[in-house]
């Protein structure tokens, strides 16, 4: 009923509002959900929000993942304000990050203050010699993940631009082993290498 | 410690990322040069952040609580949620510049550069639970389980715990 109500809405002009309850106990389920993190918490949104309820356009959504993706920190949180925003304005963004933030967070901070009461036990010592290596092979995947995505949009451009992408990547690790550079100079360095060579690019095209 | 400072170290390192673990090398390099946290605190929280729920940057909030307590874990609340409210600039300014090469250009270099060092990050954690044939093999069964799709993080690092538990 709930998706028929919403459908009729959207085929008229005026973009529907949930109420900001209603929205943050939509947030909140999805909260409680996302365990696993990322790619899975995005199909969660979309199924609560586009699929479910049709509060969003696919296309409304699909611009706003994008946009999260530029925006600074985490992706998800960005997608949550927008949306937010989307369907409640300000006060749509405070519920929806209430929303989306309260089961996760409360669960991070229990979790951690649990390990740090129990560590000095030896059988959690000798997990922990299991999960540090686990949690290096699940971070290499997502970097490895990233990479290949940057590395993807560079191969479409050429080789000039991929061997480009392959420097800024190699180098920007070296240089910081080697030189002990502030990070965040490394990392606007390559921005703005990246920026020059794509204005170069967008010369020649 | 200075609360200010610790507080701005963690919003730069968010505020220059482009995902949640984007600030991973930036945090890492100012709080354990000022020794405000340890190679060890940083795989712990690394290690809860993928377990728990929500987006994997929350494991700053675990480091914040792992380094200064519940306050630390407040400060690095607001620290990675302010920064995404900038999407609300990004938007704007973005119907302008959208195909502009050069925005595209930095926003690819900041993302290689922070995925190379990411990378060494990485390796200086590998570090910290011994350079063994055993901690190498974990390593790449995680990675190859990870890749499958198929396999929950949390049955991984379940596994791996498990692992760490039987095989001496």
């Amino acid at each position: 009923m709930d998706d028929l109500a919403a459908r009729r809405r959207r085929s008229s002009q005026a973009p529907f509002r949930p109420s900001l309850f209603h929205l943050g106990r939509v947030w909140l389920g999805i909260g409680w959900q996302s365990f696993g993190g990322g790619a899975s918490t995005f199909a969660l949104i979309e199924r609560a929000v586009v699929r479910e309820r049709g509060w969003l356009t696919e296309a409304e959504y699909v611009h706003d993942v994008a946009l999260a993706q530029l925006s600074p920190g985490i992706n998800l949180l960005g997608l949550t304000i927008l949306i937010g925003r989307r369907l409640g304005g300000v006060g749509g963004i405070f519920v929806s990050l209430l929303g989306l933030l309260l089961p996760s967070v409360t669960i991070t901070v229990l979790m951690t203050a649990a390990y740090a009461r129990l560590q000095h036990l030896p059988a959690v010592q000798s997990a922990l010699r299991g999960v540090i290596p686990a949690t290096v092979g699940l971070g290499l995947l997502t970097a490895a993940n990233l990479a290949r995505a940057l590395l993807a949009a560079a191969r479409r451009e050429g080789r000039m631009s991929l061997c480009f992408s392959l420097i800024l990547l190699a180098g920007s690790g070296l240089v910081l082993a080697l030189w002990h550079p502030p990070v965040i100079l490394v990392l606007c360095g390559a921005g703005l290498l990246g920026a020059v060579a794509g204005r170069g690019r967008g010369k020649t095209a | 410690m200075s609360l200010w400072l610790y507080f701005w170290l963690l919003l730069k390192g968010s505020l220059f990322s482009m995902s949640g673990l984007g600030n991973v090398p930036s945090v890492h390099a100012d709080l354990t040069a000022r020794g405000w946290a340890t190679e060890r605190q940083f795989a712990e929280a690394l290690a809860v952040g993928q377990v728990a729920p929500g987006p994997n940057g929350l494991w700053v909030i675990s480091l914040g609580y792992l380094t200064a307590g519940g306050r630390g874990a407040g400060l690095a609340l607001l620290a990675i949620t302010l920064p995404p409210l900038l999407v609300l600039a990004v938007e704007r300014l973005y119907r302008r510049v959208r195909h502009h090469p050069a925005v595209e250009g930095f926003v690819r270099g900041l993302g290689l550069a922070a995925v190379g060092i990411f990378f060494w990050v990485l390796l200086g954690l590998l570090r910290t639970a011994g350079l063994t044939p055993r901690s190498l093999l974990i390593t790449l069964a995680a990675l190859g389980l990870g890749a499958t799709r198929r396999v929950p993080a949390i049955v991984i690092l379940a596994l791996a715990a498990l692992a760490g538990v039987i095989v001496r």
